[in-house]
């Protein structure tokens, strides 16, 4: 049995941080779309990467998903995954304003943008609360309308154990929902436990 | 975590007992059980969430004053809370002087 590489302690900062940081990201987006967005308890848990769309499947349920990547880097460093629903177009072109006739590839240019300002709020504020550095590569769109179990296939990740921080949003009457995910390489999990101990020890 | 970064933000010298709840349901509880004048309330929790709570409150007479902390910062979160009957919004992480401001405004503390 390996030792665990977050503690408890640090798992429960690091999720009440990340609730810090999925309110700054909510805040942005219910600008952006000017819709109230509801926010859900992060989860914090650590998986083989193959079991990631089987962890996913409990907030996201089953059915075809898309999904944007982005890579984050500097002191705290891996992959941002957000996951959208079915309707996640539709609405999200209603939202902005256009009539239904987004073409399919405005469409997607859309969703990378709205992944853009999620991931970045999101994860610039956990960085913030723990000091540490960050910069994102650009968003790259990664799935398009798969089965959710698929969705890791193609780009599988050459790790052994992912470290998986996940928020949700979702708009009040609406069925747009949206699902961030940072996965992390238990290798770069080191940095981030040394940044939540700084953290701890202000308490 | 919360709890504790919430708590290390309260005025040292403010003598107070202090009950804390992991959810809403237990916060409640602590609220009938006569124990709570003052509440400082998260949004997002198990069981029943913040603004349920704040329902309830409401249902059941209001008699403690209600302080939101939330990292829930859209206005409309801020705004829905106060017509709940919040007294004020605080937006996590807590900044110690907000704190101490809110409770001198209403004469919590002096």
């Amino acid at each position: 049995m390996n030792a665990p590489l977050l503690t408890q302690d640090q798992k429960d900062a690091l999720q009440e941080i990340a609730n810090i940081g999925m309110g700054q990201a909510g805040a942005s987006i219910a600008k952006v779309l000017d819709e109230f967005v509801q926010l859900s308890i992060p989860r914090v848990l650590f998986v083989p990467p193959e079991e990631i769309p089987v962890a996913l499947a409990l907030t996201i349920g089953e059915g075809q998903v898309s999904s944007v990547r982005q890579a984050f880097h500097g002191s705290m460093r891996g992959e941002a995954l957000l996951v959208y629903g079915d309707q996640r177009c539709n609405d999200l072109a209603d939202l902005m304003g256009y009539d239904g006739k987004l073409d399919h590839a405005s469409e997607l240019e859309l969703l990378l943008d709205v992944s853009n300002v999620l991931a970045g709020a999101c994860l610039g504020e956990i960085a913030k609360q723990l000091g540490m550095t960050i910069g994102f590569s650009a968003p790259s769109l990664m799935a398009d309308a798969v089965p959710l179990e698929s969705l890791l296939q193609a780009e599988a990740l050459p790790w052994k154990t992912a470290l998986l921080v996940e928020v949700n949003f979702r708009l009040e009457q609406r069925s747009f929902a949206c699902h961030l995910v940072m996965l992390m390489p238990e290798n770069e999990v080191a940095a981030l436990a040394a940044a939540l101990d700084r953290f701890l020890e202000s308490f | 975590m919360a709890r504790k970064m919430l708590i290390r933000a309260l005025p040292p010298e403010w003598d107070i007992e202090i009950t804390q709840a992991g959810s809403g349901r237990e916060a409640l509880d602590a609220y009938r059980a006569g124990r709570v004048d003052v509440m400082f309330l998260d949004l997002t929790m198990p069981e029943i969430d913040g603004y349920t709570v704040l329902e309830t409150l409401r249902r059941e007479d209001l008699n403690c004053l209600v302080i939101v902390v939330s990292a829930d910062i859209q206005e409309k979160a801020q705004e829905r809370v106060l017509d709940l009957g919040a007294i004020a919004f605080i937006k996590k992480p807590v900044d110690a002087a907000k704190v101490q401001a809110v409770l001198k405004d209403y004469g919590i503390i002096v």
